[in-house]
């Protein structure tokens, strides 16, 4: 009745009711994919943290044991968690930086810009492991030839992944050889200065150093601070490269009294996503392995929210 | 920028200043070109050294020549030969086909209603949906692990790696909408006082507008799903019928007992069909790394 | 429209798969096993068999023996899948899905106490005991220790692997060496005599000492000192048993008359892969080398451009009676607890272990030291004086094994960490080294509890 005497409102809230029905049919895949794969493992990682269970037999409260093994007894977690953050630091600082010297290199080329570009880029898209495969194999100390080069040139021949000092260095290389997607980001990000403002700086007599630092970067400063967030992110979950050069490095094949050494050599290449991975799936010990997982999620979503922060330019709005 | 003023200059300036200015040019090229050239040598040497290596034979790869001194060719088809390789090869593609089809099929209504609905919660769907494409893989694992392999009872196959691309792929979501976004409202006025339906609106207007994004969120989901290591290292590896690519080729030199001649021609093998991938479709891989970084 | 329809299924699909994901974490329970099937009776039962082999004549040899089994056994069809690694196997029988195998095989009896104590593999006592076998007139007795952990006999010794050393007698020849060393201080002086420099490399190296030269690990090493690695209360006595600081004294020794670790490393990784014909013993880079009877095979079929032998390892100077042990470990098969098709599955790991004919051909085919008392005196047995050295060795009362613990061998990827640290100088003081290590094992074992 109540509707009958208002019609208007009836009208509206149909319609309003409909929109919801098909806002709702568009977001349902999402929606049940938020749900499953996501918010229900996230849950649930952080209820096997307290749990005892090795994935066969029944699990049962264990309090708060696997928190403290992993930070007071698991020797390795120190040394992986201080690996992740020397990679976050240094990984990807250079990388970025080397993605923006790239991408202004080649905005100044003008011979043969397909062929640098192309060259540029196409170390990107080598499939991680063969990449690595690849760099174990040129590194490769006694046989390999940047080692060979290096010695041809009277210069000192690093152990590179087999020197715990340095393997990571030698990853950070492998990263800045696959620089090609920051290049390209830079690179359009760097035709899109507006032009008027180069030539303002020189009529004020700018030099190069000077344009760079007050046109370019002001300009470029939001993708600068987006490769810094996503790049961060990336290294949080690095764990292929790492694992592989490990592994193939070390020629161990693995037998009774002959284990493989997780983050050969000497720990310096292992990082908390393996941790999970030999926590979780060589050791079954899924309650630690969990409290590995929150301690990740906790560090990557400190990161995300640094991006989620408005004036980071992330998010825009229509 | 430098070039083109020097080029503008001598306009109004004297011979001699643009004598010192043109030379100031030509030393400026020589210098960005021979930094590309350098640069170009270290993206480009690791693939020839690859590719040499791979066509020593077994004695010479251990040694530390540059230069095969035989042309093995023939180590390619003993890779090719090599027990499980074909169908490490079949369940790649049906890994990355499926994968990327899904992916897109799923993800394109979500990004759609997220650039263009205007409901309660968008902005909360959509930090979630930031969230999500953040969040390492490996938090999850173990929950997700279990639940395919104790309730669904799919681990050992490549179900517990393509079904979840049928949801939504999170990074997908956020590119098409960061494109979507870019389409101005008229259009879809427009197509509603035709009397077009959402669907309709989305499948006859936003779809061929939307083709380039779509084509670049296509291309990053089979690279994706092609390089992935992690995921069917956990899902899959148990069984030796499931493997991939990327899983076999790690195994391969321990497993195997080759050398890194086979090793090296492997791992050519492996990559080339992406770069096969990337001639064709390089203008939509182009654009659709730079919409990533696009703020809009 | 055909999407909206298709989206309604897939959403009516899904909801169910959502809600049975909300429900996952309630119901992880135990699997129960125990599963027997009809093959008894004749019916026709297909089982899946996992192994780690994967060399060309391993997986023949593996094959051979199967087919012979089903010749016996016409009703059980077995599906052979090879070159699995533990963790794979040990995370499909967890999961327990329909592709887990049935019997599945391991080369390391490192993981024995794991598989046991977590009950992912079945105690096969009450199987043998229904077929009368009894396992200690059966099996030698190390064997017999190594395939079993706190009393639970998970699984069954299927061949064995003993180490000792493999010399070029060429090269022997050439440094005026007449017999292969006896202990340590002979080893080492024979290791420098063989050694010949070229420029910062060599030309040939004596022995390569370093942990990650292959077999060169401190647990085979510690072979030939025989220690407990667990005190009589399951904790690590590694700290306190003089046995342990000795040998990783004697290794760093070596490391440092044959060139130094760095010197070492670098020529290490210019050798070829282990199990291949470019090991570093078989293209001549090394003269000396500790390695598993399996060895022997592949220098029949490698054929090196040089004369070698093989010996028992040497040993600590101060122990020289116990000359003629090594390091000892083998295969080990047994059955997955989840399996339905225990009957069947017996039978195999019956006939593969205890089968005389079947243990001695496959001893043969691919060079492994036989399982049972009987294989190791049948005739058939391959007389090879370079095999024999091995037979030899797993027959010596002083020949030692890295026991089965709870978590498997975490505690050797302890001590070789430890090893690695020591040998390259970052651990100086290893009387603290060996503490910290004993405590982290400590830790560990307690959480895997």
């Amino acid at each position: 009745m109540a509707l009958a005497d208002t019609p208007v409102p009836a009208a509206l809230r149909t319609k309003r009711r409909r929109e919801t029905a098909r806002t709702l049919a568009f977001l349902s895949p999402w929606l049940i994919g938020f749900g499953v794969f996501f918010a229900y493992p996230l849950v649930s990682t952080v209820y096997f943290s307290f749990m005892k269970y090795d994935g066969f037999t029944a699990p049962t409260f264990n309090g708060l044991k696997n928190w403290d093994y992993v930070l007071n007894h698991y020797p390795s977690f120190w040394t992986g968690l201080g690996n992740t953050l020397w990679l976050v630091l240094v990984m990807v600082t250079l990388r970025v930086a080397f993605g923006l010297g790239i991408g202004l290199l080649i905005t100044k080329v003008r011979s043969g810009v397909g062929f640098f570009r192309t060259a540029f880029y196409l170390p990107y898209l080598a499939p991680p492991v063969a990449a690595t495969m690849a760099f174990a194999f040129l590194l490769n100390p006694g046989t390999g030839p940047v080692n060979h080069l290096l010695g041809e040139l009277g210069l000192p021949q690093p152990g590179w992944f087999t020197d715990p000092s340095w393997s990571k260095p030698a990853l950070t290389m492998l990263a800045m050889w696959g620089v090609g997607d920051l290049m390209v980001i830079f690179m359009a990000a760097l035709l899109d200065v507006p032009k008027e403002q180069y030539e303002a700086a020189e009529l004020d007599g700018a030099g190069p150093w000077q344009r760079f630092r007050y046109v370019t970067f002001p300009n470029i400063s939001p993708i600068v601070m987006f490769a810094v967030v996503t790049g961060v992110i990336q290294t949080m979950q690095y764990y292929t490269q790492a694992i592989v050069a490990g592994k193939v490095a070390s020629g161990v094949i693995g037998g009774s009294g002959q284990q493989f050494e997780p983050g050969y050599p000497h720990g310096s290449t292992w990082t908390l996503p393996q941790m999970v991975y030999n926590l979780g799936f060589q050791r079954f010990d899924t309650g630690s392995a969990c409290v590995v997982a929150v301690i990740l999620f906790a560090i990557s979503m400190a990161f995300t929210s640094l991006l989620l922060r408005r004036k980071s330019g992330f998010i825009n709005e229509d | 920028m430098t070039l083109t003023s020097a080029v503008r200059l001598p306009v109004r300036a004297s011979s001699a200043a643009a004598k010192v200015a043109r030379r100031r040019a030509a030393l400026h090229w020589v210098a960005v070109h021979s930094l590309a050239i350098a640069a170009a040598l270290f993206f480009l040497l690791p693939f020839v050294f690859v590719l040499l290596t791979s066509v020593m034979s077994d004695r010479q790869a251990l040694t530390a020549d540059l230069w095969p001194t035989e042309w093995h060719w023939g180590n390619y088809a003993k890779v090719w030969q090599t027990p499980g390789f074909l169908s490490w090869w079949r369940n790649t593609l049906l890994y990355a086909g499926a994968g990327t089809l899904l992916t897109v099929v799923s993800s394109v209504p979500v990004a759609y209603a997220l650039a263009k609905f205007r409901f309660r919660g968008r902005n909360l769907a959509l930090m979630a949906v930031i969230a999500m494409m953040m969040l390492p893989p490996q938090v999850t694992v173990i929950p997700m692990y279990l639940f395919w392999a104790k309730q669904l009872h799919l681990t050992g196959s490549l179900w517990p790696l393509i079904i979840p691309m049928a949801f939504g792929d999170a990074f997908s979501i956020f590119l098409l909408r960061q494109f979507l976004l870019t389409i101005p409202k008229e259009y879809l006025e427009a197509a509603r006082i035709d009397g077009c339906g959402d669907l309709r609106t989305l499948l006859r207007v936003v779809l061929p507008m939307a083709k380039p994004a779509i084509a670049a969120v296509a291309l990053f989901q089979f690279f994706y799903c092609w390089n992935d290591y992690f995921g069917p290292q956990i899902y899959s590896s148990e069984n030796a019928g499931a493997w991939t690519l990327s899983y076999g080729l790690e195994s391969f030199k321990g497993a195997h007992h080759t050398n890194w001649n086979l090793t090296m021609a492997a791992t050519l093998l492996v990559t080339a069909p992406v770069l096969v991938l990337f001639f064709f479709a390089q203008k939509a891989f182009i654009e659709g790394v730079t919409l990533t970084g696009v703020k809009g | 429209m055909d999407t909206t329809r298709r989206t309604h299924r897939a959403l009516a699909a899904l909801t169910g798969t959502a809600c049975l994901a909300l429900l996952a974490t309630a119901c992880t329970g135990t699997n129960s096993g125990g599963g027997q099937d009809g093959s008894a009776a004749g019916q026709d039962v297909t089982i899946t068999f996992w192994h780690g082999w994967s060399q060309d004549n391993e997986v023949k040899a593996i094959a051979d023996n199967v087919a012979a089994f089903e010749k016996l056994h016409p009703n059980i069809h077995v599906k052979v899948v090879g070159n699995i690694a533990d963790d794979k196997s040990e995370q499909a029988l967890r999961a327990g899905g329909d592709e887990a195998p049935d019997v599945v095989s391991s080369f390391t009896t490192d993981n024995v106490g794991k598989f046991c104590s977590a009950g992912v593999w079945a105690d096969l006592k009450p199987m043998l005991q229904k077929d009368g076998i009894d396992p200690a007139k059966t099996f030698p007795a190390a064997m017999l220790q190594y395939s079993q952990f706190q009393g639970n006999q998970c699984s069954l010794p299927l061949l064995g692997d003993a180490y000792g050393l493999y010399y070029n007698k060429t090269a022997f020849a050439a440094a005026g060496i007449t017999a292969p060393p006896k202990t340590f201080g002979e080893f080492e002086a024979d290791a420098v005599k063989l050694t010949q420099a070229d420029g910062d490399g060599y030309k040939q190296l004596g022995f390569m000492p370093n942990y990650h030269g292959y077999e060169s690990t401190p647990s085979h090493f510690l072979g030939q000192y025989g220690p407990g690695y667990f005190a009589a209360d399951g904790t690590s006595d590694i700290a306190t048993d003089p046995k342990v600081a000795a040998m990783y004294t004697w290794q760093k020794g070596l490391v440092d008359k044959l060139g130094g670790f760095d010197k070492l490393e670098k020529y290490r990784t210019g050798f070829g892969d282990e199990f291949s014909a470019k090991n570093p013993f078989t293209t001549g880079q090394v003269a000396m080398s500790i390695d598993g009877e399996w060895r022997t095979a592949s220098l029949a079929e490698d054929k090196p451009e040089f004369e070698w032998a093989t010996a028992p390892f040497p040993v600590p100077d101060d122990q020289a009676a116990s000359y003629g042990r090594g390091y000892q470990t083998g295969t080990i098969v047994g059955i997955a607890r989840t399996s339905k098709k225990q009957t069947a599955s017996w039978e195999l790991v019956k006939y593969l272990t205890t089968d005389t004919d079947a243990v001695v051909s496959f001893a043969n085919a691919i060079h492994n030291v036989p399982s049972t008392f009987a294989a190791l005196d049948s005739p058939k047995l391959d007389a090879d004086a370079n095999f024999r050295t091995f037979i030899d060795i797993a027959k010596n009362p002083h020949s030692n094994t890295t026991p089965a613990s709870i978590n498997g061998g975490a505690y050797q990827v302890s001590m070789q960490n430890l090893g690695y640290e020591f040998e390259s100088g970052r651990q100086s003081d290893l009387k603290a080294g060996l503490a910290a290590t004993a405590k982290e094992i400590d830790a560990a074992v307690q959480q895997a509890k």
